[in-house]
């Protein structure tokens, strides 16, 4: 058994609803299945009760044949599951070789078969299989093949989904350059590798399966040859008032089976993919704080912004993570400061911790952020005054940010411009509409985007476009502070050149207070006075751009400038570390570069390097801080 | 191009789809058991009916021919007669339509709008006990087959408590116009539209708590929460307009499950409509009617996904027309 399934089955039988269902699933099948052997009366055999109530001989009644309920709904029990496997099995059967071939082959085959796929969705499944029934006879066997006949595109388009995206996997590809027939290629690795998901709709089909065979031998189509569910419930309802629990008992079995089948495929899919159960959601209602008694009038000297030792943790049930872990920092007013790392090592989320944004599983944990002298987040909680949270007082009006427009930044169903008078509106109540298009018409001429794109939908502009609309966006309340994560990162070099170029301009002309967050080390130093380098929730090193690019004094930022003159031997590449590499980092008693680190010694294994400050504003976390300076200065010198 | 000539071009491609349809209907009749003219004229009809339905269909032609005369007599809107009555099939649907219309819009309408919200509000806190409820509630009610959940219903409010009427869609003595009349048909509503939509509530609000918990997660909503505004209006600028459009296309698609459902409702409560018609064809064995549904109901939910998609467009800018 593989790992994942393992953890899927393990999931699924420790959620209540997972457990409930499988525990009335095995009540069902174990019954359907002792049934010949169980000490019931034959389910066809008629005695003289007729119209019993429920009573110790017969459990549930007996019906206007004096037949036993509870053996009929027992033997109804081997129906319905006869029906949802044979059903599911030749839908699957058939969907999936069908969807298999289609992804497989694509072009024309795959444009001929997903036409057909399409149209028999529009079909109404029921009244075609109704007509079938109808036309053919009521049979068991029939019902099965007719409900497989009428379903199987469901199977066939997920198949056909997760063919698409295996065949450009690597172990298919191999399998088809060493020689490889390609229909055992579709048979050994494309269908076992898409099943999962298909396996899973599965249980939704079965219980589909179920209800349609009810339905129709509730309407008089069922096998006249066999107790199903639907048939009893049909002959249930003419004896409605003097037997009514020829009715209820077969409905609540078969809504029991039915439910169970589709709690448990729910179940399955949270397992498969957990995210579904917790992403999202409204901001959750954190602890507060009131502001501190003793807080000093801002000055002009005053930071713009100010963070102390700030913290922040994700929570999964079983693991937390630090993400951002002590991070200090001081931006002055006009200033502005770079944020670099690879992904992972707590930057966005630092930018998040920032504006408050983050995510319900992340808490920050502990620090202090001041904007303009005010406390806006103390000991980790966000302090709130008079009612109101601080942060919410200067959101968009003094605090904005831009966020990267490529990802669906701004509200694919708005206009532009109506998003910005919807911005401006929000915090000016009161602006007269002809003030609201002059602003924004201005604030389109500063950031370069032409008056004609105003009324256009996100969709509609190229990617460069889209990006400056995000930036007049964010500049429509003239904010102190903007704090932009990755502004630039999926646009082409030219546009991201540009752009950059356009924010630092702006900075220097509006008086803009600057955060911008990214992995790219030039466009950091093209558009900071001050660069900080963070590894792993940490900033490894903080410097103003010259410095940091002269002297760089921690191996990581000399890595990220891709200057790393090694010590002790020739040039190693480094290895990008993904996220759980970085956490563990994070974890290690020494240094946290240490095990990445080309000249790490016993040292950095076992002792947590100090902060060592070199010039003015330049601190490096590195035991070697001072010499990877100094060997930098001398070889410039030198 | 514009709306009115994109529903031009949605609706001529529907058109090989409806011809597929009419060519199910037609191989049926010829692969299944029995003597094609008398699936079409009813068993011991007189010889001279037999003869004229023969002619009709060309049924003593080659199949291609017969295939011809069939579309011929389908695109005249010509279904057959049915056994019972000997009147046209097609009038017979017409005469049920509005009865079904009324049960299942009202169904359709009180299941999406309260679906979308109770929806909405179990996404705001994704994974809470709630949540976990909500959702097994809402499985469970779209588990439940509809016609039992009638049954149980006449049985407790019609039955036991004699609260309401059990069938039909107004009483035998009632008024027949002014208030009076509406209030008669309303009360005999009741019971089917709770049954049909409490099956088809389950399956909305999963839909929109699905959809709404995914716009939530977009980015578009972080960006309008560091812009300031209030959560309530997140979740109705941000999240549920964007939520709309998946949800409105699941609605289209699944007309045709929802259709099967009023079917089985009418039957329970004899209403007097599409359902109650087909239940009636198949008792008397009255093949022309069902099929005469099965072609109605399917060109019924062509139409639904055509509007669906009209919707859809007019929803979503970025749908390029």
């Amino acid at each position: 058994m593989t790992p994942a399934l393992n953890r899927t089955i393990g999931a699924v039988t420790r959620s209540l609803p997972g457990a409930l269902s499988l525990i009335i699933l095995a009540v069902i099948i174990g019954l359907a299945i002792s049934a010949p052997f169980l000490p019931i009366p034959d389910p066809a055999a008629m005695e003289f009760d007729l119209y019993q109530s429920p009573s110790t001989d017969h459990w549930l009644g007996t019906d206007n044949y004096g037949r036993d309920i509870y053996s009929r709904v027992v033997w109804g029990a081997r129906v319905a599951l006869t029906v949802a496997l044979g059903a599911a099995f030749l839908s699957i059967l058939l969907g999936s070789a069908l969807g298999a071939v289609a992804g497989y082959f694509g072009g024309t085959v795959d444009g001929l078969l997903s036409r057909v796929f399409d149209i028999f969705l529009l079909i109404p499944t029921f009244f075609l299989i109704l007509l079938i029934v109808a036309l053919f006879g009521a049979s068991l066997p029939l019902t099965i093949v007719a409900i497989a006949l009428t379903t199987w595109p469901r199977s066939a388009r997920l198949m056909r989904s997760q063919v698409l995206t295996l065949k450009s996997r690597v172990y298919v590809q191999a399998a088809l350059a060493a020689g490889a027939p390609q229909w055992w290629v579709i048979l050994r690795h494309v269908i076992p590798n898409g099943i999962a998901p298909i396996i899973t709709d599965g249980t939704i089909l079965m219980g589909m399966a179920i209800l349609t065979e009810a339905g129709l031998s509730f309407l008089g189509l069922g096998d006249q040859n066999m107790v199903s569910w639907g048939s009893m419930i049909f002959e249930g309802q003419r004896h409605l008032r003097l037997a009514p629990w020829m009715s209820i008992a077969p409905g609540v079995a078969l809504l029991l089976l039915v439910a169970s089948l589709n709690l448990l495929g729910d179940q399955i899919n949270f397992a498969m993919n957990p995210q579904l159960r917790t992403r999202g959601g409204a901001p959750r209602k954190r602890a507060s704080v009131a502001p501190p008694a003793d807080e000093p009038a801002p000055s002009d000297t005053t930071p713009i912004l100010e963070v102390e030792n700030l913290r922040l943790e994700y929570r999964t049930p079983d693991r937390r993570v630090t993400a951002v872990d002590g991070v200090s920092f001081s931006l002055p007013r006009g200033g502005s400061l770079g944020i670099v790392g690879e992904s992972g090592c707590g930057k966005s989320s630092l930018g998040s911790a920032l504006l408050q944004t983050m995510p319900n599983n992340a808490e920050m944990t502990a620090g202090t952020i001041r904007f303009d002298g005010r406390a806006i987040v103390l000991d980790g909680k966000p302090v709130v005054e008079k009612g109101r949270s601080r942060i919410d007082q200067l959101r968009w009006k003094r605090l904005a940010t831009i966020f990267q427009s490529a990802m669906n930044a701004l509200n694919p169903v708005t206009t532009v411009r109506r998003q910005m008078i919807d911005a401006l509106r929000l915090h000016k109540p009161d602006i007269k509409t002809s003030e609201a298009a002059a602003r924004i018409g201005e604030v389109f001429d500063m950031i370069g985007i032409p008056r004609s794109r105003m009324n256009a939908y996100p969709h509609q502009l190229s990617g460069g476009m889209r990006q400056r609309a995000m930036i007049a966006l964010s500049l429509i309340l003239e904010p102190d502070l903007v704090i932009a994560d990755e502004p630039t990162t999926a646009l082409d070099m030219l546009i991201q050149d540009q752009i950059l170029g356009e924010i630092a301009d702006l900075r220097a002309r509006l008086n803009l207070s600057l955060i911008l967050v990214s992995h790219d080390m030039g466009a950091v130093a093209e558009s900071c006075d001050v660069v900080a380098v963070m590894y792993a929730g940490r900033i490894v090193e903080i410097a103003p751009t010259r410095a940091i690019f002269d002297n760089p004094a921690h191996p990581y930022t000399r890595t990220l400038i891709g200057s790393l003159p090694s010590l002790t031997g020739p040039l190693e590449e480094l290895k990008s570390l993904p996220a759980t590499e970085t956490a563990a980092a994070a974890a290690s008693e020494g240094c946290r570069f240490a095990h990445a680190c080309p000249s790490a010694t016993e040292l950095c294994r076992t002792t947590p390097p100090p902060v060592v400050a070199l010039s003015d504003g330049h601190r490096s976390e590195c035991h070697f801080a001072r010499d990877l300076a100094f060997a930098d200065t001398r070889e410039a010198t030198g | 191009m514009r709306l009115p000539q994109y529903f031009l071009f949605r609706l001529l491609q529907m058109i090989p789809i409806a011809l597929f349809i009419v060519v199910i209907n037609f191989a049926l009749i010829h692969i299944a058991p029995g003597d094609v003219s008398i699936l079409l004229a009813g068993e011991g009809a007189d010889p001279a009916y037999m003869q004229s339905v023969r002619e009709a269909y060309g049924l003593d032609r080659p199949l291609y021919q017969q295939l011809g005369a069939y579309l011929g007599q389908v695109l005249q809107g010509d279904l057959g007669l049915s056994f019972r009555t000997r009147e046209p099939v097609i009038d017979i649907i017409a005469e049920r339509i509005p009865a079904t219309l009324l049960l299942a819009g009202t169904s359709l309408v009180l299941a999406s709008v309260a679906g979308v919200v109770i929806g909405a509000l179990v996404a705001r806190r994704p994974g809470s006990a709630m949540d976990t409820a909500v959702t097994t509630l809402s499985i469970s009610l779209f588990s439940i087959p509809v016609f039992w959940l009638g049954l149980m219903l006449i049985l407790l409010f019609a039955v036991t408590l004699r609260w309401l009427p059990s069938s039909g869609m107004m009483s035998i003595a009632g008024p027949r116009e002014g208030i009076g009349h509406v209030l008669d048909i309303a009360r005999h509503m009741v019971l089917p539209v709770v049954a049909l939509s409490a099956v088809w509530l389950g399956q909305y609000v999963r839909l929109s708590r699905a959809s709404v918990s995914e716009t939530l997660a977009e980015p578009y909503v972080t960006t309008a929460r560091a812009i300031g505004y209030p959560e309530r209006r997140v979740m109705s600028r941000f999240a549920l307009r964007n939520a709309m459009l998946p949800i409105v296309t699941v609605l289209g698609l699944e007309l045709g499950m929802l259709l099967s459902g009023a079917v089985l409702t009418e039957t329970v409560f004899s209403w007097p409509g599409l359902g109650r018609l087909i239940y009636e064809a198949i008792l008397s064995r009255d093949t022309p009617v069902i099929m005469g549904a099965f072609l109605i109901m399917s060109f019924t939910v062509m139409l639904a996904a055509l509007l669906t998609d009209l919707l859809y467009a007019a929803l979503d800018p970025r749908v390029s027309l």
